[in-house]
């Protein structure tokens, strides 16, 4: 395309504020407020996407409800905030009743996600993956006109990012402090720490619990589980509704992240970064989605700031980077980071 | 070749080439005679709504009919979801990132016309720079399947995404498209034209406001307006590339794409060289998006990353084509027709269905109170701009109780397409 | 006492007719094997028996009921276990893993643990280990081992001696045999000799059909009734 080409020509860099940069790059505080920021992008990354590879590694199914699960979970979660901290509250008290509203939201949307297997995506399993994906896009589609009605009758604009929910956000996540010699703001290490509870509870189900164990062999070969007494369907519909809950959780966390927000766009905004993750991983992978995450959320990171010096001009950049990151992995290793070879047998 | 699966299709060639002496132009005709009524029941529907629009029934006809704007975007939206379907449908291979071709075919037109393109004049005719974007397309789609046709299912969809999501996030930030990239570009020309290049007499100026109009045709009493001249304008191109699709997929490459669909190493191992069949039906079906996003941007004469680029115009033409019938070629265009109606008559752009019951039910019941809520709430929130909403429910119903879409359980009730079959019944009745 | 009964069972792949009637019936404690060329329905018979590819027509009776239209896990929960063809064991799981998904709620795991570990000692020092680091020998154990553990009346075993060098095939022979001491068992071998070896009855089948039948003991693989079903 010729668009690459005069981007790239408009993205030639000034030479003094490269040198200018280069030595900025090297300061360790730069260096290292950039890894810290892009952990918190990476905890972000990781909670969106690690539901949609359990739902694809046990069941082979491309869920593109997921990202209005995480829609449907930030305006849940932002209802719940709003009613209790609208008149302000402490630090921990904030804190706490930001995790009660997550596992509120999360146990509310594994019962949906559930239902919702056991009555629409359950009938068109013997059909091609493509139905299956055609469902789940359908289910997305009406999870978010359904919540543009509601929220407008309700008086909050459906777009851009509802601010009254975000303004919950307790101050003290907004300031900045020095972490590891950076200096960043207090609500990235807030989504360090989450990001490090969800990927440790969903590691321990998985390989702590009987029913992570079915997960696991069920990934590798669901008919063989199957025939050893297990009720795989039912472990369907389990995992499904945890794939639900698990992206509520992460809408929940949406919308109090400045970048982000509850809005109805989450649907296809969470669905598109979800997707990149999951297949840089690896479709089904706990632990591809791990590293992808922390892959795409540094690159995130370090593309933003080398925007916001001046150096690249090209507005887009993070977002392309992300892309591209995509496709380079499909081309040079289409099973992605930590896929099995095989995976799109199922 | 001695493959048994083709073996029947030749021999039913065969007995429809050899069931009667008549030449092959009658019997061409009797093929097409539904799809010549489909294209008379498109030419008159302007007429028949600019007439119902004049009785009595006015109110109702701009309620429940879509309006002629609407049914310019049945034209390009349709022809983009039938070169959807032409390569999804037809080789079995989801093209995800189909919108990038689209907004090649659309942003091609307008950087074209306002000089933006290095050794394109920006007088140059329409009709060529609507070529341009769409071998601009095709060339976009050669590159793209390089790469991604060592995939397939899920990761070829991916994969396709992946490069439509990089060329719309790089075409957003792009500032020499226009001061405000984000927002898209304009043209800034006079009215485009669809006809014959460079013959002024054999042009129609397309645009809502741009177009040509004609007053008193042939002294009917009978006013053509600019919109109108648009739809015929684009309807002409419209049906120009179904035929050039339909006849690819009656070829033997067409047989070869649908032996890559029912099962590639089976295509493969008959001879077929799988690969260039993929390419060449990629490429192809980008060319025709390419033509429809140079229709959409001719006629609105504005186009941003969102209504080009974007995965939710891929996403469009998917609805519309499970909906109107995946690998049936036309029935995309017939879901677009619905797609679009449902748009019209539920939201109050063109008038519909709440502006009719706005002014036709009586002033007492619309502000009758139950429980708070008053009918005129009803209908602002459950009517009034919820065409998302019921395309959704009729989409999920669709994938549940009519997988193969309104024109593929036609075919599958008749056992046949429905051009054939047509041609049979008459045949019969002939007798 | 007749364990499992099928009575003009049919089963189709989409359009294509697998098992054209198969009746066959097998008694408690006995080993039956199934022979005949490849594609005659052999697996097939098996998967028909656990409704992993359910007949269309024919009735599958395991202890005299009906087990036709229910769904494989529960076929399973009466006693039914499966070694599939190609082994099949879960590769990202360790050993142990693998024993533990098979294990029923109801039983006790630690005991089933020692209790396979005691039938096949080579499997204890890779209970740690992913599967997939296993030889095939190893692995047609862990998966012979998989389908006793659920305190199965009825072992499904595919061919276990598919693709191992002979002298692991000896070690298979030799658990399986220690296996039949526990449970019926349907064998489907390629191995004529090793399947009569092993089995006290056979039928041979032959395009989904059962064409010869009978005691192991008076058939070689000379027999021209058998011959002509076995060569290509």
């Amino acid at each position: 395309m010729t668009g690459d080409v005069v981007a790239l020509t408009a993205a030639v860099p000034d030479v003094a504020l490269l040198a200018d940069a280069f030595g900025r790059f090297f300061q360790p505080s730069t260096f290292a407020r950039l890894v810290v920021e892009g952990l918190g992008k990476a905890a972000v990354y990781f909670i969106i996407a690690v539901g949609l590879t359990l739902v694809f590694g046990l069941m082979g199914v491309l869920n593109f409800a997921h990202g209005a699960f995480a829609m449907l979970g930030s305006y849940l979660g932002g209802v719940l905030v709003v009613v209790a901290l609208a008149g302000g509250a402490g630090p921990i008290a904030s804190i706490a009743f930001f995790v009660v509203a997550a596992a509120v939201v999360f146990a509310v949307m594994t019962v949906v996600g559930g239902a919702l297997e056991v009555t629409l995506v359950r009938p068109i399993y013997d059909r091609t993956p493509t139905y299956q994906i055609l469902m789940t896009f359908g289910i997305g589609l009406i999870l978010e006109e359904t919540t543009r009605i509601a929220a407008t009758l309700r008086g909050v604009q459906p777009e851009p990012p509802w601010l009254k929910a975000r303004g919950t956000l307790p101050g003290f996540l907004e300031t900045r402090y020095d972490v590891l010699g950076a200096n960043v703001r207090g609500f990235y290490v807030f989504e360090i720490v989450l990001g490090v509870l969800v990927a440790a509870a969903v590691w321990l189900f998985l390989t702590r619990t009987l029913y992570g164990l079915y997960i696991r062999a069920g990934s590798e070969d669901p008919e063989m589980v199957e025939a050893l007494g297990v009720d795989v369907r039912k472990a369907f519909t389990v995992v499904f509704g945890l794939g639900t809950g698990l992206a509520a959780v992460g809408g929940v966390l949406l919308m109090w992240d400045p970048l982000w927000g509850a809005s109805v766009l989450l649907n296809i905004e969470v669905l598109l970064y979800a997707f990149v993750v999951v297949i840089i991983g690896g479709l089904g992978s706990f632990k591809g989605t791990l590293v992808a995450a922390v892959v795409v959320g540094v690159a995130d990171s370090f593309t933003t700031w080398l925007f916001s010096t001046g150096i690249v001009t090209f507005s887009g950049l993070s977002e392309v980077t992300v892309f591209l990151l995509l496709v380079v992995v499909l081309i040079v290793r289409p099973q992605g980071l930590y896929g099995v070879e095989e995976v799109g047998g199922h | 070749m001695t493959d048994s699966s083709e073996r029947p299709l030749e021999v039913e060639e065969t007995n429809r080439g050899t069931r009667t002496d008549e030449g092959w132009l009658s019997e061409y005709a009797r093929d097409h005679v539904v799809h010549g009524l489909v294209i008379v029941a498109f030419l008159v529907y302007p007429v028949v709504y600019d007439l119902l629009g004049r009785s009595p029934l006015a109110s109702e006809a701009a309620a429940f009919l879509p309006g002629l704007t609407f049914m310019i975007a049945v034209l390009y939206l349709g022809l983009f979801a039938m070169s959807f379907d032409f390569v999804s449908g037809y080789t079995g291979y989801l093209s995800f990132g189909h919108a990038a071709f689209y907004g090649t075919g659309a942003y091609a037109v307008v950087l074209a016309t306002n000089g933006k393109i290095p050794g394109v004049p920006a007088d140059t005719p329409f009709v060529l720079t609507m070529l341009l974007g769409a071998v601009l397309a095709g060339v976009l789609a050669l590159a793209m399947g390089a790469v991604s046709f060592r995939l397939t299912g899920v990761y070829f969809a991916m994969i396709t995404l992946g490069f439509a999501q990089v060329l719309y996030e790089l075409v957003r930030n792009w500032g020499y498209v226009s001061p405000n990239p984000s927002e898209g570009a304009t043209v800034d020309g006079g009215a485009l034209e669809v006809g014959v290049p460079y013959v002024d007499s054999l042009g129609l100026a397309v645009g809502r406001l741009t177009g040509d109009s004609f007053e008193n045709v042939l002294g009917t009493g009978f006013d053509v307006s600019a919109t109108m001249t648009s739809y015929y304008a684009l309807a002409l191109v419209v049906v120009v590339c179904y035929f050039s699709m339909q006849r690819i997929i009656h070829s033997p490459f067409g047989k070869a794409m649908i032996a890559v669909r029912e099962n590639e190493e089976r295509a493969e191992a008959v001879g077929y060289d799988v690969f260039r069949i993929k390419m060449g039906a990629f490429a192809a079906s980008a060319f025709f998006a390419g033509i429809a996003g140079a229709l959409f941007a001719g006629y609105s004469r504005s186009v941003s990353p969102e209504s080009t680029y974007f995965f939710l115009v891929t996403a469009d033409a998917l609805i519309v084509t499970i909906v109107g019938g995946i690998g049936t070629l036309a029935g995309p265009l017939y879901g677009t027709v619905f797609h679009e109606w449902l748009g019209d008559v539920l939201s109050t752009e063109d008038d519909g269905i709440a502006t009719y019951l706005r002014e036709t039910v009586p002033e007492g019941l619309l502000t009758t109170d139950v429980g708070g809520v008053t009918f005129a709430d009803v209908i602002n929130s459950v009517v009034d701009g919820r065409a998302p909403l019921y395309l959704g429910i009729v989409f999920v119903l669709f994938v549940l109780f009519v997988p193969n879409g309104l024109l593929g359980t036609v075919r599958d009730r008749l056992g046949g397409t429905v051009a054939e079959r047509t041609g049979d019944v008459l045949e019969r009745y002939r007798r | 006492m007749t364990l499992l009964e099928l009575e003009g069972v049919h089963t189709y792949y989409d359009e294509s007719h697998v098992l054209q009637g198969v009746d066959l019936a097998v008694e408690e404690g006995e080993i039956v094997a199934l022979v005949g060329r490849n594609g005659v329905g052999k697996t097939t018979t098996l998967r028909s028996i656990l409704q992993l590819t359910p007949p269309r027509e024919g009735v599958v009776r395991f202890r005299g009921e009906d087990v036709t239209s229910e769904h494989t896990h529960e076929v399973a929960d009466r006693g039914v276990g499966w070694v599939p063809e190609e082994r099949r064991t879960f590769g990202y799981l360790s050993v142990e893993e693998n024993v533990r998904v098979a294990v029923r709620s109801d039983q006790d795991f630690d005991a089933l643990r020692e209790y396979v570990f005691d039938l096949f000692p080579a499997l204890e020092r890779f209970r740690e280990k992913e599967a997939r680091n296993l030889s095939g020998g190893q692995q047609q154990m862990l998966a012979i081992a998989r389908g006793m553990v659920g305190d199965n009346d009825l072992l499904l075993v595919d061919e276990p001696s598919e693709g191992l060098a002979p002298m692991i095939v000896d070690q298979v022979v030799e658990a399986l045999r220690e296996a039949s001491a526990e449970t019926t068992m349907i064998l489907v071998e390629q191995n004529f000799p090793l399947a009569m070896d092993l089995a006290d009855r056979f039928y041979l089948l032959d395009h989904g059909t059962v064409v010869e039948s009978g005691p192991t003991a008076d058939v070689s693989a000379d027999d021209e009734r058998i011959r002509r079903y076995l060569s290509a």
